[in-house]
């Protein structure tokens, strides 16, 4: 079986004790916004700072989740490494943790599945960076009871000596929906249709 | 000026079978499965009414088809047989059917109305199944014609 690649990007992140605001949400002021990715119309608050979507007249926190640009296929066997990067100003940090999780992602919450943790170390650095200059990453190795539903992803990161954040209450954390294709025991059937019929 | 063109699938085109005939339907479609596997194809016809659609379950057949291991989507096909059993020993009458193809435990279904169309059901039975209320009328009307008469002629005595 082959090793397949997902990377995704926690954008930039700052630890607890630092105060500054990343360079990106300092340019923000409070507004609509257009998402780049998605052309989604977003509301930005500087207050609890944070995006919002407009459903039914209710405001509601944009959620973690976003869609995959791309899907990789996996079987039982396969090994998927999971890399993540992101912009990272502030202390060297020690014993940081990285959560990585394979699930099902619906109305309530992140069902998760597979989860594997690995602890890297932050390098002081004084000047924003201008690209990702911090990445992790993670290999799972595909068990052969996976669900061919399992094909939500998300990372977060939190704790270290200083923390970070704390493990429940973490905004580092990123995922991305539908961007696995599961090859599991029970076989996946699309495109199915009635080609011919005839008396024999 | 650009002219696009999009190719709609051809729908099936109806048929006309005669009772006691076997149907073979091809199907094709497209798979993962992390390792080999087997699955169950069924077909059968079905008719339609206003409570929804009905599966002629007596006329349904099942075959099993391979599928090998393939972690990208795969071309697959399979073909199954069904025989067209007569009304009178409990299968489908005359009329228009619908064709439903669909493999066991999974969501791949696939169906089409009106595309068989079933003759050769012979009508002796369906005309005795149609006298039958007047039969029972006649049998009741001998059985209740006796009894007035009894009860008239008892009036008379007094």
């Amino acid at each position: 079986m082959s090793l397949k690649t997902l990377e995704l990007g926690l954008k930039a992140i700052r630890v607890l004790q630092d105060g500054t605001d990343p360079p990106e949400e300092a340019l923000l002021v409070p507004g609509w916004y257009i998402d780049p990715q998605t052309g989604q119309r977003i509301f930005y608050d500087p207050d609890s700072q944070k995006f919002y979507t407009l459903a039914g007249g209710v405001y509601i926190p944009l959620g973690y989740m976003n869609p995959a640009p791309k899907q990789v296929a996996v079987a039982p066997g396969d090994r998927l490494k999971v890399t993540i990067s992101f912009k990272y100003t502030g202390p060297a940090i020690t014993g940081v943790t990285g959560y990585y999780c394979l699930g099902v992602n619906g109305i309530f919450g992140f069902d998760e599945k597979l989860v594997q943790r690995t602890t890297f170390n932050l390098p002081q650095v004084t000047t924003p960076p201008s690209v990702p200059n911090v990445s992790d990453s993670y290999t799972f190795t595909i068990p052969t009871g996976i669900g061919t539903n399992w094909d939500d992803i998300y990372v977060k990161i939190f704790g270290g000596s200083p923390s970070i954040a704390g493990e429940a209450t973490t905004p580092y954390l990123f995922g991305y929906e539908n961007a696995l294709t599961i090859a599991g025991i029970e076989p996946n059937i699309t495109e199915f249709k009635i080609a011919d019929f005839a008396k024999v | 000026m650009a002219l696009d063109i999009v190719l709609a699938p051809m729908a099936l085109e109806p048929k006309t079978f005669n009772v006691g005939e076997k149907v073979r339907v091809t199907v094709s479609f497209k798979y993962v499965v992390g390792v080999n596997t087997t699955v169950k194809l069924l077909a059968g016809p079905y008719s339609t009414n206003l409570f929804g659609k009905h599966l002629v379950s007596s006329c349904v057949g099942q075959a099993e088809i391979q599928l090998p291991a393939s972690s990208t989507l795969a071309d697959g096909a399979g073909t199954v047989d069904f025989i067209l059993i007569a009304k009178p020993l409990g299968g489908i009458d005359n009329g228009t059917y619908g064709l439903r193809v669909w493999i066991e435990d999974t969501n791949a279904v696939a169906e089409q109305d009106n595309v068989l169309i079933i003759s050769g059901n012979t009508s002796g039975g369906d005309m005795f199944t149609s006298m039958m209320p007047m039969l029972m009328m006649v049998m009741m009307m001998g059985m209740i014609m006796p009894m007035t008469q009894q009860m008239g002629e008892g009036v008379e005595e007094e």
